[in-house]
């Protein structure tokens, strides 16, 4: 599979942008077939002619011939990078320059509804209501965006501070709670329990806070967007030899089995069912597992399609 | 009770004007610069109670309009927000450094919370 998919130099050329002849699968063949001819000529050179020269001089000639060639390879790969680098450049300042009208816009809308409403009827004010959700909305993909290039570039700069990670549930579980009673679903935090008995001491992680919730807003989101009316999430939190865990289970759609590899790479998104019914960019486990690891924890996750999913992190305790 | 004085320093208009409608109506008196030498200037013949500072700024940027401010005694006392799209490490750190007393990031905020923030900071909460 994998040597018929390295011999389709069409496919590959389509994919890195070039033409036919410059792709380096085709670039290798050449070398071969120069290889076995240049052998080829050698022997018969050297049959034909006792003369040491002879050999030397042809042996040169096909050491300079792999040599361009290879170099001509190496230098195709140089360009693509550049031109990688080049695109997440672009991809940061686009972002960065879409913020200021991004801004504008939802603080014209807020002020209209807030201060300027007078005169405006239902309708109106719920047009405005929606340019400024959307403006909102637009505004949190090109966080995502902008985190993402800054993870590519490795400038992600996160703080470690002590961070009361329970708290951070709770606080997002109530930004959450219109959503959740709205498809009647049932959440439990299972660290506010043991917290009776425990003498309730809070769990707090080494972390960025700002970041840290960014993770677990996506993680709960994700629970919510993938589960049913009526469903139900799980959350825990708990001590494992120096680190904190958490960990958020859902009795939802799951992720397809040959999908799960892809789970946390860039623009991932599981083709369930309700795969269009989902907003989403495909960028928030990426961007996720990135912030963990980076603040020295780990990712991972089990699933069933149809009957649900566990996502876990874990962090260094504080 | 007197109302109080805020100074917004920023460059992009639309910004500029929906925050200084917001700030009018929650009862502040509000004067504008749109660059850093209009900032240094204002903030020094008027005295504002609170300035809320851009740091990309035309003519001179921020950390130069907090440095100026922070040299004269005139002005020195006056608490400064940051309201900025620049959300790097270093940035904040500096900013702090210079003696700033929130730093906010504008696509992060709405004008409510940006109100309160101002409200926090003078203590009229």
């Amino acid at each position: 599979m994998h040597i018929e998919n390295d011999l389709n130099l069409k496919r590959q050329a389509d994919k890195l942008g070039v033409s036919i002849w410059r792709t380096p699968s085709f670039l290798f063949i050449i070398i071969g077939i120069i290889n076995a001819v240049a052998m080829a000529v050698t022997y018969y050179i050297s049959k034909q002619y006792d003369r040491p020269e002879f050999l030397v001089v042809a042996e040169s000639v096909v050491v300079a011939c792999i040599f361009s060639i290879g170099k001509y390879i190496i230098g195709q790969f140089e360009e693509i990078d550049t031109l990688s680098k080049m695109k997440t450049e672009f991809v940061s300042v686009a972002s960065h320059q879409l913020r200021t009208p991004l801004s504008a816009i939802r603080w014209e809308t807020e002020l209209m509804l807030s201060k300027l409403d007078r005169g405006l009827n239902k309708k109106q004010r719920q047009s405005i209501n929606t340019i400024n959700l959307l403006a909102t909305r637009m505004t949190r993909l090109v966080n995502d965006l902008l985190d993402v290039t800054r993870i590519d570039q490795g400038r992600l700069i996160l703080k470690r501070e002590k961070v009361d990670i329970a708290g951070i549930v709770t606080e997002i579980s109530g930004e959450f709670l219109p959503l959740i009673k709205e498809k009647k679903m049932k959440v439990v935090f299972q660290s506010a329990r043991k917290c009776k008995t425990d003498r309730c001491k809070p769990l707090s992680v080494l972390s960025d806070q700002e970041k840290l919730k960014l993770v677990i807003e996506n993680l709960f989101s994700n629970a919510i967007k993938y589960t049913g009316a009526y469903g139900r999430i799980e959350i825990d939190l708990s001590k494992k030899r120096g680190f904190v865990v958490f960990s958020i289970r859902d009795n939802g759609v799951g992720i397809p089995k040959e999908q799960q590899v892809q789970v946390f790479s860039k623009f991932f998104r599981s083709d369930n069912i309700v795969k269009y019914q989902t907003e989403g960019t495909g960028l928030g486990l990426y961007i996720a597992k990135n912030i963990i690891e980076q603040s020295g924890g780990r990712m991972w996750f089990h699933s069933r399609e149809h009957t649900g999913s566990i996502f876990c992190f874990s962090l260094p305790a504080a | 009770m007197k109302k109080k004085k805020i100074l917004i320093v920023e460059d992009e208009n639309s910004l500029h004007n929906a925050l200084k409608e917001f700030l009018l109506t929650e009862n502040f008196d509000v004067i504008s610069a749109g660059d850093g030498e209009m900032a240094v200037k204002l903030a020094k013949s008027e005295k504002p109670d609170l300035i809320s500072l851009d740091i990309i700024l035309p003519k001179k940027d921020g950390f130069e309009v907090l440095t100026e401010l922070r040299e004269d005694e005139r002005t020195n006392k006056i608490p400064i927000i940051l309201l900025t799209n620049l959300e790097r490490t270093e940035d904040i750190g500096r900013a702090f450094d210079l003696g700033v007393s929130t730093y906010l990031v504008k696509s992060n905020y709405n004008l409510k919370e940006i109100a309160d923030k101002i409200k926090e900071t003078l203590k009229l909460k």
